[in-house]
């Protein structure tokens, strides 16, 4: 299994974002859910928010709004028809 | 003399065709790399939306969703045509026409009260010469389509489609296969074909949240307005592909006719000057 987790973020316009990561907080449609490694396959829809991605130090943001989130094996990938860099 | 200066007139003249034809060419060649950058960048989502949907779909509940209802009897449908707004991009505006002229009378002959909408000049154009009226035109939506035509485009649709209006939507557009064959493709969005790929991911235990119901709900508007703008971008890359061929093929042309003026040009003017001096001759023979 991957030592990290692989992450990408889709808008239908372009890939967003494409890389490894530590941890994704996302704001799923109940409030803000965060994914770790070797989180349990998961598809949760989305609501208006912050994504945050961290990697080591570094932290990259976006706004989300709609769409889900997928967790399969340690690959988190994040759909959404509005998703742009912070 | 009259006549080599008629001839050298033409000539100057297609040289500035060719020169108009070979500039279009290259600004259509360099729309054409990024409209096919953008249907490449639209896949992703594209296969993802699929995978996710086709995931958990259990087609034995289609009934349950309204955008999955396929209707007993189709009385009303609506046809949206995708056409450019700009012309000299050759057969590729009549192709999608074409088709759509076809589909409208298969419609009609099962029965199915098609209904019209279009976007772009040229079919707008082509209608109203031929007196179809259209529901709804539209000239707004660029070469460069974004999510947001797409869903203003469909979203009204629906809508209506979900209130049981009308029983079907179809998108005549151009699929972009390559730069070179775009051939024009009727696609059914609503009510929504069965996602193609299903290879049996349901087994994975997914942690829902919220259900599967509520999140199929929520994904299925999103894959309708996903397919109409894959149409769009389609559409916009293969009509540069078509100018480029078109413009291509109009700048060899060009060169073919500007060679045989110029062959002609020369034969009159070597002509005229041996009867020059052929006149010269006999006038200096006639004095002697």
């Amino acid at each position: 299994m991957a030592e990290r987790l692989s992450v990408s973020v889709i808008s239908p316009e372009r890939t967003v974002f494409e890389g490894v990561a530590d941890m994704v907080v996302a704001t799923a449609w109940d409030g803000e859910v965060g994914i770790l490694r070797h989180h349990a396959p998961m598809l949760a829809l989305l609501g208006e928010g912050e994504l945050r991605i961290r990697a080591g130090t570094q932290e990259q943001r976006f706004f989300v709004a709609g769409g889900f989130l997928q967790v399969v094996d340690d690959r988190v990938t994040i759909l959404s028809e509005r998703a742009q860099a912070d | 003399m009259a006549k080599t200066r008629e001839i050298r007139r033409r000539i100057r003249s297609i040289e500035k065709t060719r020169q108009i034809t070979k500039t279009m060419e290259m600004i259509a060649t360099s729309k054409l790399k990024r409209a096919s950058d953008r249907v490449a960048a639209a896949r992703p989502y594209a296969q993802r939306l699929a995978e996710v949907i086709g995931r958990l779909l259990d087609p034995e509940l289609r009934e349950r969703y309204p955008l999955l209802r396929q209707p007993v009897q189709q009385r009303r449908a609506a046809v949206i045509l995708l056409t450019s707004n700009r012309g000299q991009a050759g057969a590729f505006n009549v192709n999608l026409t074409r088709e759509t002229r076809t589909l409208l009378a298969r419609l009609r002959q099962e029965g199915v009260e098609p209904e019209l909408h279009v976007v772009g000049r040229k079919g707008i154009a082509f209608f109203r010469f031929h007196k179809v009226p259209a529901a709804l035109t539209r000239t707004d939506i660029t070469d460069r389509p974004t999510a947001a035509d797409a869903s203003s485009l469909v979203e009204p649709l629906v809508a209506r489609f979900e209130a049981g209006e009308i029983d079907a939507v179809h998108v005549v557009y151009a699929q972009y296969r390559s730069a070179l064959f775009t051939p024009p493709a009727v696609l059914t969005v609503l009510p929504i074909p069965e996602p193609a790929d299903q290879q049996g991911g349901r087994a994975l235990n997914y942690i829902l949240s919220p259900s599967a119901d509520e999140i199929l709900n929520r994904l299925l508007p999103l894959y309708v307005r996903n397919m109409v703008y894959r149409a769009l971008v389609e559409t916009a890359a293969a009509e540069q592909g078509a100018r480029r061929t078109a413009m291509k093929n109009a700048t060899d042309n060009a060169g073919d006719v500007l060679d045989t003026l110029r062959r002609k040009y020369n034969r009159l003017r070597q002509a005229v000057i041996t009867q020059e001096i052929a006149e010269i001759v006999g006038g200096a023979a006639a004095l002697e």
